[in-house]
């Protein structure tokens, strides 16, 4: 094998450099099965509506948006584990930015395609508490990588959506469980827009925590 | 000097991983020997930039790794083989070596020269378009190796690059160590003495997270003369030291 022999596999069907970087990083994150599973939580959320599994606009009709929200949240949480390790950690300027573009855009499609699996039905709460709850429960999904491992970050949300289920029955709330919140509170979307700036900044710098030497 | 340390320790908890250690290296193949748990993999790992020290002075590359633009610096002249690699199955040879040339920031244009001349340099060139979960144990390795020396590092850091590797490729790869060594400083931690012997200039033994011996391979084998046990005389110059700083 030569340099130009490889040069159409490598140089990457003419992409550009940048491109290729970010398509192979989104590869090896396993992004392309992650918008599938997000696809997937959207169809769900759009059947529950279709056929009227959530009934009513109170609390207890927010419980199953919300599963399906957490689950969202984990789905991206999960992305953040880096199946390279410490070889990845010690390149150059790029594996942030690489991070942070992952996440926002993943968060945007959840975001965008459970809104779109609301259409044209009513979500209790309306579309900004799904961005809202989507959006914290994200933050609360990096912050658990970022602390656990990308193995184990569905542990933050998992923990989060039992205690917002039982605010949820209990009709207990306070900021910081922003779902039991009405959708126009203001400190429920500032406490959820922390969490999320939060996780955001936590995976970008510092990435998923690497628990392969420990 | 590409490497410069002098009172390097790294805790981890209470285990002092790494004790104190000093240490000067320019180019060529440097050896890391020692028992399980002696430490050489907390300074590879320090070397590396992936963990920080807990104390001591470290230069590499002529540049402070505690600096955040002089760590990317020393990041673009790095290559690192970990102790256990890590790999994303569905990549293929080709996809896995050209990810880390991006990220090393190789200019664009160099890439694909770049990527084959390492795959072909450590003999995956039949197999540089095979997924990943379809290699063996070896030639995962020899991948890893290739993602090493993609950047064509100043410093490279190799911990166990010859686990895995039949006889045949690892008289091969001793010989990449000389030519990789005669630019680069290339720093292997391993087990097997007899991979010291053929490639290493220099050979450091760890013990209890200190250098217990630097020096030539003739030298340490000068020490095992009369005393040691091992059926190779590098083997006797080894437990000879470990011997000696036991007692």
């Amino acid at each position: 094998m030569t340099a130009a022999d490889l040069r159409p596999g490598v140089a990457g069907r003419s992409w550009p450099a940048g491109l290729r970087l970010v398509r192979l990083h989104l590869a090896g994150r396993q992004v392309p099965g992650a918008l599938a599973a997000l696809a997937g939580c959207a169809v769900l959320l759009r059947c529950a509506l279709h056929w009227h599994w959530i009934q009513g606009s109170g609390p207890s009709a927010q419980q199953l948006p919300l599963l399906i929200e957490s689950a969202a949240a984990m789905i991206i949480a999960v992305t953040t584990r880096s199946p390279f390790g410490e070889v990845e950690r010690a390149t150059g300027r790029w594996l942030p930015w690489l991070r942070l573009g992952t996440t926002l855009a993943l968060t945007a499609a959840a975001a965008g395609m459970l809104a779109a699996g609301t259409v044209p039905a009513h979500l209790p709460g309306g579309d900004l508490a799904l961005l809202r709850n989507v959006a914290g429960l994200v933050g609360v999904g990096l912050l658990s990588a970022a602390v656990l491992g990308g193995h184990l970050s569905w542990v933050g949300p998992v923990g989060y959506l039992g205690l917002a289920e039982v605010a949820l029955t209990s009709a207990r709330t306070t900021p910081w469980i922003w779902p039991a919140c009405p959708p126009h509170d203001h400190a429920a979307a500032l406490c959820a827009t922390l969490a999320f700036t939060a996780g955001t900044l936590a995976i970008t710098w510092r990435g998923a925590r690497d628990t392969t030497h420990e | 000097m590409n490497i410069e340390i002098s009172g390097l320790t790294r805790r981890f908890g209470r285990a002092q991983a790494v004790a104190g250690v000093d240490l000067e290296a320019g180019p060529g193949v440097f050896g890391l020997l020692g028992p399980n748990g002696a430490g050489k993999t907390s300074l590879l790992r320090m070397m590396a930039t992936v963990i920080p020290p807990s104390s001591g002075r470290l230069r590499l590359l002529g540049r402070d790794p505690g600096s955040q633009g002089q760590r990317r610096e020393i990041r673009r002249g790095l290559g690192y083989l970990p102790q256990t690699l890590g790999y994303y199955p569905g990549f293929t040879v080709v996809e896995f070596v050209e990810y880390f040339a991006l990220l090393k920031e190789v200019p664009p244009a160099r890439v694909p020269a770049a990527v084959a001349s390492a795959v072909e340099r450590v003999g995956l060139g039949d197999r540089a378009k095979a997924k990943l979960r379809n290699l063996s144990g070896g030639m995962l390795r020899r991948a890893g190796i290739a993602q090493a020396i993609v950047n064509e590092p100043r410093l490279l850091l190799l911990d166990e690059p010859t686990a895995g590797l039949d006889p045949e490729q690892r008289v091969t790869f001793r010989t990449l160590l000389r030519d990789l060594g005669e630019q680069a400083t290339v720093v292997v931690s391993t087990h097997l003495v007899e991979d010291v012997g053929a490639a290493c200039g220099r050979v450091a033994l760890m013990e209890k997270g200190r250098i217990a011996f630097d020096g030539t391979p003739a030298e340490l084998i000068s020490r095992g003369v009369g005393h040691g046990t091992g059926d190779a005389p590098l083997e006797r110059g080894y437990s000879a030291v470990l011997q000696q700083v036991r007692s």
